[in-house]
């Protein structure tokens, strides 16, 4: 059955994993009385599983020109199409909200976004359930992808370690050696990550309910955490009955989003020298250590060391503020810190948010579920900058590394910084776009850079005053989930999925 | 004894005749006749011509009734395959290899060269002799020759005299008793290309090239004596980044004092090997001999330079060049031994001489028994031994001035449990001292009968 299942379009499959999951937020709803959500959800579970039992009794036949590409074809198509199955039950659920809402609400979940048009306090915990459910599926879909579809085609930050030309094979697989079908290699990541990434989201949920936090939130938490959506119910993490013991929770598991090589995955090599030689994670310490001197160590040169009995507690409580929210917004999660109003205080600096801005630009590791340009992509630019200082001194030197360490510094670096321009003209051109819609020029940059790093929880914290998504023109907001799948499925891959179609006619 | 030398390029052919001149039974075996017969021709040895690893090539070079094997020829497969016949086919007791790459060293040294599995009894490695020779060559500066003996615990110095040096025309006796604290002793000097052991009424002159015997901790102190100042080397320039560059690279980057390594090497491919094989060694990737590119090492500023590059000439080259640019010292490695004599002509401050670091150890293994130490001199003119004086021997029991040393024969150090001593006339031998010898290569057979100690180990 399974490899019947893996013969299907991957769209439809993944189409039926929507319906499947339905159920969840069914059963919490039954399980809570709300009764009539519960129902919402159960008959959107049907619908869709009769739908996609047609889909694919008409598809079962479905063999693609160059599967490797169609499969890239149905990870955009996913992202594009899935938010329109996840706003069924949804739009049941809540009929009085606009379509536009309902799918920039879905849209944001589902890329992991967590952006969020709607007041906590409006919808049910079944709804934030269902959010969660939506942010955590994305987030599982883009990890899988990263493995099984974007690594073969060298793209999604593996263009950079490998330094072939993304949406190219590596030669060795496409001429001596059959490549594996990628239905197959689809099906074996899948085995290989499920367990994982539900037993982590199991363990963080556990972890948050011994920590005091009603399973339910600990529920939507975890998932957010692990996805780095960063979804909250109805009470945000940071007002969490879990208090700091959560968020040390949360913030060890902020470390899945840093670097690949962390996931105890069978197959994901590791890293030599130990987890702590990664790049990603060294790197990821650095820039933390960087935003503490930045925040909370500019306090005693700048902001003249006030000398009062609380000053201890305050200066914990600010330290712990600015490396929890920090991490949180460099893996793009969103998450913030019940101390980050003393932090940003203590820190004296006005806008901290601003610094917020950059971390989520930098982004996670690259084949995690954050967002970002990614840190390999900086680590290799970082590499590469300081190369080329070296070679100013020496300019016959040789670069040392290795033949990988050297490829990161020369091909690995062009190709990110092919993406990084992409990465800032996106950016460019989505504040142009938003500026057009009426939105003012300092909220479009922040909302810009929000959506296209995934990470939707900037509006409020980015800029001096919170921008609310609801406000927004209609046209705004699909402006925006769109970018949003744009910055999910990394502005590359797309290219690569586009340009060559079109192009060669 | 009955001794077969597989392969009789420069190491095999140096061994061969140490061996020939005493009075062994030496077969050299190699596939180029024409090699075969010239050995045959010039040296007391026989020859068999063929594939040294053929087991029937073995036997007609007689390994049925062989003592020993030393495999050098070119390839070390060839060399290990060999000593693996001599092993299997023939058991032969004794098997020494020399093993040139680095990935087998590796192994070789860890646990594969138990003689029940790969059946070597000694691996020699040119590159990492020489890669020692280079770091002892570096460590005293001012001296054209150094070896470590007694543990560490004890060198010899080549020292070159100039016209400044202040020790001149003064008998040694009267330098003696002129630094009597000084526990360093003049054990050879070479006059007009003649070595010889001085006796205490001599002088040393201008030009002399002396050999100098000193406990570890008076090096610095010897050296100053005879002229010579000691500077800390913290820039170092590399030329060649093969596995000599490359092991000298390493083993300076380990040093605990940091050092500033360069390294240029003119093969892209070597070049990125090391450069990924060192962490703070800066690798340059281009020719030694371009002036640009010596500037770019600072080459000006650099207190020594080694030219290890596998061209003779583009070394001694390069030595000459990074003199003239600035460089405090300069180091040469020469494979040819006729380049030798322009040394001194050309203004290179020493020169490592792989053949006479490889033949000096394959020399310490034959020479097993209670030899621990034997260190070849000039081109195999003398040796330097170190023994330990066992109870059967002449030496036990007496006064040093008792003992009827040949003429060429001098003590350089006596060693009593772990304590090095310097040499006098009162100081009594006993069993179990170890005592260093420096003895011309004519008096060999005679310091080996004082030793009881013969080339049979057996």
């Amino acid at each position: 059955m399974w490899a019947r299942l893996a013969e299907l379009p991957l769209l439809v499959v993944l189409l039926a994993v929507v319906g499947a999951l339905a159920f969840i937020p069914a059963i919490h709803g039954l399980a809570v009385g709300d009764y009539a959500v519960a129902r919402d959800f159960f008959y959107s579970a049907l619908i869709l599983l009769i739908v996609t039992g047609m889909l694919g009794l008409a598809t079962v036949a479905f063999a693609p020109r160059d599967p490797a590409q169609s499969q890239l074809a149905s990870l955009v198509g996913a992202y594009l199409a899935l938010p329109f199955a996840l706003v069924l039950p949804w739009w049941q659920a809540l009929p009085d909200t606009s379509f536009v809402n309902a799918w920039f609400e879905m849209t944001s979940s589902f890329t992991t976004t967590g952006a969020t048009v709607y007041a906590p306090d409006r919808l049910s915990e079944t709804l934030h359930l269902w959010r969660a459910i939506s942010g955590w599926y994305g987030g599982f879909l883009i990890l899988l992808a990263a493995y099984a579809i974007l690594a073969p085609l060298s793209l999604g930050g593996f263009e950079v370690a490998s330094g072939r030309v993304p949406g190219r094979r590596s030669a060795s697989s496409t001429q001596s050696q059959r490549m594996a079908e990628p239905a197959q290699r689809l099906g074996r990541w899948a085995v290989r990550l499920l367990p994982v990434y539900a037993g982590l989201t199991l363990v963080l949920w556990i972890g948050l309910m011994i920590a005091g936090e009603r399973a339910t939130t600990a529920l939507i938490h975890s998932m957010g955490t692990l996805s780095t959506s960063g979804i909250s119910g109805q009470s945000a993490l940071a007002g969490a009955a879990s208090g700091f013991p959560g968020e040390a929770l949360v913030f060890v598991f902020f470390i899945f989003a840093l670097s690949r090589r962390v996931f105890p995955v069978p197959g994901i090599a590791a890293a030599p020298g130990g987890i702590m030689a990664d790049p990603e994670l060294r790197l990821a310490l650095q820039i933390l250590g960087l935003v503490l001197i930045t925040l909370f160590f500019r306090h005693w040169f700048v902001g003249g060391g006030v000398e009062d009995a609380d000053n201890a507690s305050e200066a914990l409580a600010s330290l712990w503020g600015v490396l929890f929210t920090a991490a949180s917004f460099l893996t793009t999660t969103g998450y913030v810190s019940a101390d980050w109003q003393t932090a940003a205080e203590w820190s004296g600096i006005g806008t901290p948010g601003m610094i917020l801005l950059g971390l989520a630009i930098l982004g996670g590791g690259i084949a995690t579920t954050a967002g970002g340009v990614k840190l390999l992509r900086i680590f290799a630019l970082l590499r590469h900058g300081g190369r080329e200082l070296e070679r100013i001194i020496h300019p016959s030197s040789v670069g040392g590394g290795g033949n990988d360490g050297r490829r990161l510094i020369q091909e690995g670096a062009q190709l990110a910084w092919v993406f990084f321009m992409l990465f800032a003209i996106s950016i460019a051109v989505l504040v142009g776009l938003l500026t057009l819609l009426g939105v003012s020029f300092e909220p479009a940059l922040v909302l810009a850079i929000a959506a296209l790093t995934t990470t939707g929880q900037l509006a409020e914290l980015g800029s001096a005053d919170p921008i609310l998504y609801g406000d927004l023109s209609a046209q705004a907001k699909l402006a925006l989930g769109l970018a949003m799948i744009l910055g999910r499925v990394e502005t590359l891959a797309l290219l690569v999925f586009l340009l060559p179609a079109r192009r060669r006619r | 004894m009955k001794v077969i030398i597989c392969g009789a390029g420069q190491v095999g052919w140096q061994i061969a005749r140490h061996l020939a001149g005493e009075k062994n039974d030496v077969t050299l075996v190699d596939v180029n006749p024409e090699l075969v017969r010239r050995a045959t021709d010039t040296l007391d040895v026989q020859g068999v011509v063929g594939f040294a690893s053929y087991p029937d090539v073995l036997e007609k070079a007689g390994a049925r009734d062989a003592d020993m094997l030393i495999a050098a020829t070119h390839s070390d497969e060839v060399n290990m395959v060999t000593c693996q016949v001599a092993q299997v086919a023939f058991n032969i007791t004794r098997k020494i290899a020399r093993i040139r790459a680095p990935n087998y060293l590796g192994a070789l040294y860890g646990d594969l060269m138990n003689n029940d599995r790969l059946a070597i009894d000694v691996v020699i490695s040119p590159e990492r002799e020489v890669a020692e020779a280079a770091l002892q060559r570096l460590a005293a500066p001012a001296t054209f020759d150094t070896e470590s003996f007694m543990g560490g615990r004890a060198q010899l110095l080549g020292i070159q005299l100039d016209e400044d040096c202040p020790v001149l025309n003064t008998p040694l006796r009267q330098l003696n008793e002129l630094f009597s604290t000084l526990r360093a002793i003049v054990v050879g000097v070479r006059r007009d290309g003649r070595l010889f052991a001085p006796d205490p009424g001599d002088q040393l002159l201008a030009e002399d090239q002396i050999y100098v015997f000193s406990h570890f901790e008076d090096v610095t102190r010897a050296i100053e004596i005879f002229g010579k100042k000691t500077k800390k080397q913290e820039r170092i320039v590399i030329v060649g980044g093969g596995n000599v560059g490359l092991a000298v690279a390493r083993a300076l980057e380990a040093r605990s004092t940091r050092v500033h390594t360069k390294i240029i090497e003119k093969d892209r491919a070597v070049a990125e090997a090391a450069a990924d094989a060192l962490e703070r060694t800066i690798v340059l990737h281009g020719d030694g001999m371009d002036t640009d590119l010596l500037m770019e090492a600072a080459i000006d500023r650099a207190d020594a330079i080694l030219a290890v590059t596998d061209d003779d000439k583009t070394n001694l080259l390069v030595a000459v060049r990074a003199k003239q640019a600035g460089c405090q010292m300069t180091i040469a490695l020469v494979n040819d031994p006729t380049l030798a004599p322009l040394i001194a002509p050309l203004d290179i401050d020493a020169y490592i001489n792989p053949r006479a670091t490889t033949v000096s150890s394959i020399l310490r293994h034959i020479r097993h028994g209670r030899v621990r130490a034997v260190y070849s001199i000039g081109d195999a003119e003398a040796e330097m031994i170190e023994a330990q004086v066992l109870s059967t021997s002449p030496l036990s029991g007496r006064l040093v001035r008792d003992i009827e040393f040949p003429a060429g024969v001098l003590v350089g150090a006596v060693m009593k449990a772990e304590r090095v001593l310097k040499p006098t006339g009162d100081l009594r031998i006993e069993t179990g001292d170890v005592i260093a010898l420096f003895t011309m290569s004519s008096d060999v057979p005679e310091v080996e009968r004082l030793l009881q100690v013969s080339i049979d180990f057996f």
